[in-house]
């Protein structure tokens, strides 16, 4: 019973992880309608500047988790200004192949900067800790991803459902003539959920980098996980990628736990089984099927 | 109807130019002897992954070549030394493509590196039919000195067999009676972890159970937590580069390493991790060739030079390629730096021993796979930093070959 | 018409001539060429004329050269053999995945066959004994035709450039055909396509098995020519970089796709002699051409020699794709 309990909170913890790595590309792709497949490279880029901060500038893990985020969301912003606002016309598949190309440029700037040598960035003192919970060890870190993950949700959806901005963007969203005609510009919009998708995957490089470390090419490995637990919860929902976060973390945890062979095949098997029982993804916005 | 012309132009110049060069049919079909260049320089194409995950290991070998080669003033009986470099990118399918250029287009004399042992099986074909020496500076895949043998091609490195192996008896003797086996599922992983196996269960330990999880695995907390719930007296894993930092660290964070001996081969905390893994590889057993704590001269000025010319601790791959040079130069010295006969060139190669930083070593003739002290080593805190000790030495460990 | 069958004619006597003209290590660089090409022009059939981006094509192409490895190393080498069985089991297996594949649309599809494609990849991973794991299988028996040995490089070239031949005559005749312009209707709208009162999805399955086998057939002839099969052709960096290929050259056309395959394979074996920032170059030239050249280079020529030429504009086809995942 230790044991299964023991792995519940596995699960939950990584699925946590999942949505804080998750939540800035489902938050653009739900609003912009752009699948900005450099959000893995964003993630990297929070990833590393935090490493540097920690480990060169200053020893402090907190500062680094305010300050890295929001250096990434400058060089989002950068991004979007000069290559996503210029393209808008060239259609949404343009886009997804320019942020490809993004990913690819970025890798070897990064290691251009960093270096491919593996790094990690120490656990900030009091969350190094291992505490007891039903018998069995567990780090003080996880913890706080979960709480950070709890965090993250309810903000998204605080902003998104109880504020004026929150109105704007999904006014915005449904029909963007109506938006401007309102007087609200809706590139400047755009311009700051991409800002807001950057922060937030600033945010999730430094939050996870200290769990899945940083090495040439993590940005991919990040960028495919992030795209099943985006499929699985639904196209656009934030709610839906909170579920999903917590659907595949717990499904992969008890997978390697029940069936460690299987360990290679489970996201990918899970995505498979819910598209073609749920095309639209657990909580997607129902669509007309023709 | 003028472009047609052009066309039409274009094609004779381009048959007008093929009758001057050498083209494919002319290389495939008439046999172009090497003529011995006299005082020419000799051509050696390295194979490395100077991209992708393995990135760091490539350049950590390239630098330690490159080390040895200043040493000796890039000379070898007279003649200039040039290597051609090309990136494998670990892929075989590129590895294979750049091996033919180096063979094919550079013509080189000498083939040394590839640290995927996938790439060094692709270009295994290549290299035996066009009988081009190729020294394998760091895939340690069995099969390249067993199944795979060819007269051309010889291993200076290690093979898994030689890294499981040596750990089994030892851990046996002085680690405990029961282990719980956890390594990346790869082929290296697979090999290393059944060939401890094998020498762990002929001592009269007992494996309890084993978990391979995937190569660049993210969370091992629900293997941990499995792990962590049999009985066994240690662990043994396999792990190298980042799954290393994250598997050693979440070990501890997971409270194993206080009930459980973590124990496995050297890249669990070698030079390139271990640094990244803070303290958490503290208290680990670990079997290898070479450690930068080895406590010979012979290394100390290895240490000492590549501190000197990279500013840096090298790391086992840079000795791997230091040693790799060494024996390239040697076998070269050996042929008075003629290298147009490949046949002379790999007997030579065959002939080569010295004391190299880490011990003395020499080529099994029978498997062509080098003949190495294997040493235990446990990573202890000195001053808070983790390094590692030497605690035992297994001499001349010799690869059974099949 | 007439020109075009001259420039035809004059590009496989270029080819066929190759072996005179080239050294041994450009030859074989264009035989990869010709192989990848092939797999391109397999995908391009969904991208660009059906309008279905897949991330998992590389399921078809390792599947192909593992199914060839696997025979020539367990039953024969006949090369004749290895390559029609490839292609029936690519083509069943595109048969099961498209079954689940073809039912959705738009960012779907490219996730679902990335997830078929990754599956697949974590079974030759994982499967040692059967596919040799992470290593691959190496040491492949060379190929015969008959009792010829098909091993020499030249013989082996000729035998890549006739498949070529074959698979690209066959596709165009196929895009030229009712059937191909049923296609180009889904791409270009499918609900009016519908509405008419074609069975899309079944044409899209159909387009799809299609796909599916002479991606197969490219990827047999990749491990015959290689002598190895690595868990890489199944990988989905391999759909990606074969994506790359068809939009760089320019999806919906004929020429595109080949275009495309020589310019990454040129641009990589090249540039990574002299630098290790390959991948940066790369993805530049992409996003340069995602944004200035959408219709790939097949595009950029025509506007050189026609500057009025719009036609099968990339951009176009985006808008059609995205209007048609807006309509679902």
């Amino acid at each position: 019973m230790d044991v299964i309990a023991a792995q519940l909170v596995n699960g939950v913890s990584y699925g946590m992880l999942l949505f804080v790595i998750t939540c800035g590309l489902s938050l653009v792709f739900g609003i912009l309608g752009v699948l900005n497949l450099a959000h893995g490279s964003l993630y990297m880029i929070g990833a590393y500047v935090a490493y540097t901060m920690t480990s060169q500038w200053f020893e402090n893990f907190w500062l680094a988790l305010i300050v890295a985020p929001l250096v990434v969301a400058v060089l989002s912003l950068a991004i979007e200004l000069i290559l996503l606002r210029p393209t808008y016309h060239l259609g949404h598949l343009s886009q997804v192949l320019l942020t490809f190309g993004l990913a690819y440029v970025i890798h070897d700037v990064t290691s251009m900067i960093w270096g491919s040598d593996v790094l990690s960035i120490p656990l900030p003192p009091p969350l190094s800790e291992t505490l007891h919970l039903w018998n069995q060890d567990f780090p003080a870190y996880r913890l706080f991803v979960v709480a950070a993950g709890v965090v993250l949700a309810f903000c998204l959806w605080f902003v998104q459902e109880k504020t004026r901005w929150g109105a704007i963007i999904r006014a915005g969203l449904s029909d963007k003539e109506m938006i401007n005609a309102l007087g609200v510009n809706i590139k400047l919009v755009f311009t700051a959920v991409f800002l807001a998708g950057g922060y937030l995957a600033g945010v999730g490089g430094v939050i996870a980098s200290p769990i899945l470390g940083l090495y040439p090419s993590m940005e991919f490995q990040t960028l495919i996980l992030a795209l099943v637990v985006l499929v699985v919860g639904g196209l656009g929902s934030i709610a839906g990628t909170f579920v999903a976060s917590l659907v595949v973390g717990i499904v992969e945890t008890f997978g390697r736990f029940l069936v460690p062979e299987l360990s290679l095949f489970l996201v990918f098997g899970l995505m498979v089984v819910i598209l073609i029982c749920k095309p639209d993804g657990l909580l997607g916005k129902q669509v007309v099927r023709h | 109807m003028k472009r047609k012309f052009y066309l039409i132009v274009l094609a004779m110049l381009l048959l007008v130019l093929s009758a001057c060069g050498n083209s494919a049919i002319q290389s495939t079909t008439k046999k172009v002897e090497k003529a011995p260049k006299e005082g020419g320089v000799i051509k050696i194409g390295v194979l490395l992954p100077l991209s992708g995950v393995y990135a760091s290991l490539g350049k950590n070998l390239q630098m330690g070549m490159e080390l040895y080669f200043e040493g000796i003033g890039w000379k070898v009986a007279g003649r200039d030394i040039q290597l051609i470099v090309e990136d494998s990118e670990a892929d075989p399918q590129v590895g294979l493509r750049k091996a033919r250029k180096l063979i094919d287009q550079d013509q080189v004399d000498l083939l040394t590196g590839t640290v995927s042992t996938a790439v060094a099986y692709a270009i295994r074909d290549e290299v035996d039919k066009k009988k081009i020496p190729f020294l394998v500076s760091h895939a340690g895949g069995n099969d390249l000195t067993r199944s795979k043998r060819s007269d051309y091609i010889w291993r200076s490195s290690f093979s898994s067999w030689q890294i499981g192996y040596s750990l089994g008896q030892w851990a046996y003797d002085h680690v405990g009676k029961t282990v719980y086996i956890a390594a990346a599922d790869y082929a290296f992983g697979r090999e290393v972890s059944a060939a401890f196996k094998e020498a762990y269960t002929a001592a009269g330990g007992k494996v309890v159970g084993e978990v391979y999880p995937p190569l660049g695995n993210n969370d091992y907390s629900s293997y941990l937590t499995t792990i962590k719930n049999a009985k066994a007296d240690a662990v043994y894993a396999f792990f190298a580069g980042s799954d290393a930092v994250k598997f050693v660290q979440q070990y501890e964070q997971f409270g194993l390493k206080k009930e459980k001996k973590l124990i496995g081969s050297g890249w669990l905390v070698s030079e390139d991790v271990r640094k990244q893994q803070g303290n958490a590889g503290v208290g680990t057993i670990a079997s290898i060739f070479w450690d930068y704590h080895l406590d010979t001269k012979e290394n100390k000025a290895f240490i000492e030079a590549f501190a000197k010319k990279y500013n840096a601790r090298p790391t086992i791959e840079a000795m791997e390629g230091y040693d790799a040079a060494r024996i390239i130069a040697e076998a070269l010295e050996a042929v008075g730096g003629d290298a147009s006969d490949p046949d002379k060139v790999v007997k030579a190669i065959s002939n080569v021993q010295f004391v190299s930083p880490r011990g003395p070593i020499q080529f099994d003739k029978e498997t062509h796979h080098i003949i190495q002290n294997m040493y235990i080593i446990e990573t202890e805190e000195v001053n808070g930093q983790a390094e590692n000790k030497v605690i035992e030495v297994i001499e001349k460990v010799k690869d059974p070959g099949q | 018409m007439n020109k075009r069958m001259f420039i035809s004619a004059a590009a496989i006597l270029l080819l066929a001539a190759a072996p005179f003209l080239f050294s041994l290590f450009y030859l074989n660089l264009l035989a990869e060429i010709l192989i990848l090409a092939i797999f391109a022009l397999s995908l391009n059939v969904l991208v660009g004329y059906t309008g279905l981006v897949s991330l998992g094509h590389a399921a078809f192409f390792g599947i192909g050269a593992y199914a060839s490895a696997l025979l020539s190393k367990e039953w024969s080498p006949q090369f004749l053999v290895t390559m029609l069985a490839s292609l029936l089991i690519a083509a069943i297996a595109a048969a099961i995945i498209g079954l689940f594949c073809v039912r959705v649309n738009g960012f779907y599809f490219l996730m679902l066959t990335l997830a078929f494609s990754q599956m697949i990849y974590s079974f030759v991973h994982q499967s040692t004994t059967l596919t040799g794991g992470s290593n691959g299988l190496s040491g492949l028996p060379s190929p015969v035709f008959g009792t010829l040995d098909l091993s020499h490089p030249v013989f082996l070239y000729y035998v890549i450039l006739l498949v070529f031949i074959v698979m690209y005559i066959v596709l165009s005749l196929m895009v030229k055909s009712p059937f191909g312009h049923v296609l180009i209707g889904i791409r270009e709208n499918e609900m009016r396509m519908k509405a008419i009162g074609y069975n899309t999805t079944l044409y899209k399955y159909a387009a799809f098995i299609i796909a599916g086998a002479i991606g197969g057939v490219s990827g047999a002839l990749y491990s015959t020519f290689n002598g190895f099969v690595s868990p890489n052709d199944v990988y989905w960096t391999m759909s990606g970089s074969v994506l790359i290929m068809v939009l760089i050259g320019g999806a919906g056309t004929m020429i595109g796709p080949v275009l495309g395959a020589a310019f990454i394979v040129v641009l990589e074996t090249i540039v990574s002699s002299y630098t290790t920032m390959w991948t940066l170059i790369i993805g530049g030239v992409f996003i340069l051409f995602v944004v200035f050249i959408p219709q790939g280079i097949v595009g950029f020529g025509r506007a050189l020699t026609k500057p009025s030429a719009n036609r099968l504009s990339f951009s176009r086809k985006a808008k059609a794709l995205v209007k048609k995942e807006a309509n679902q």
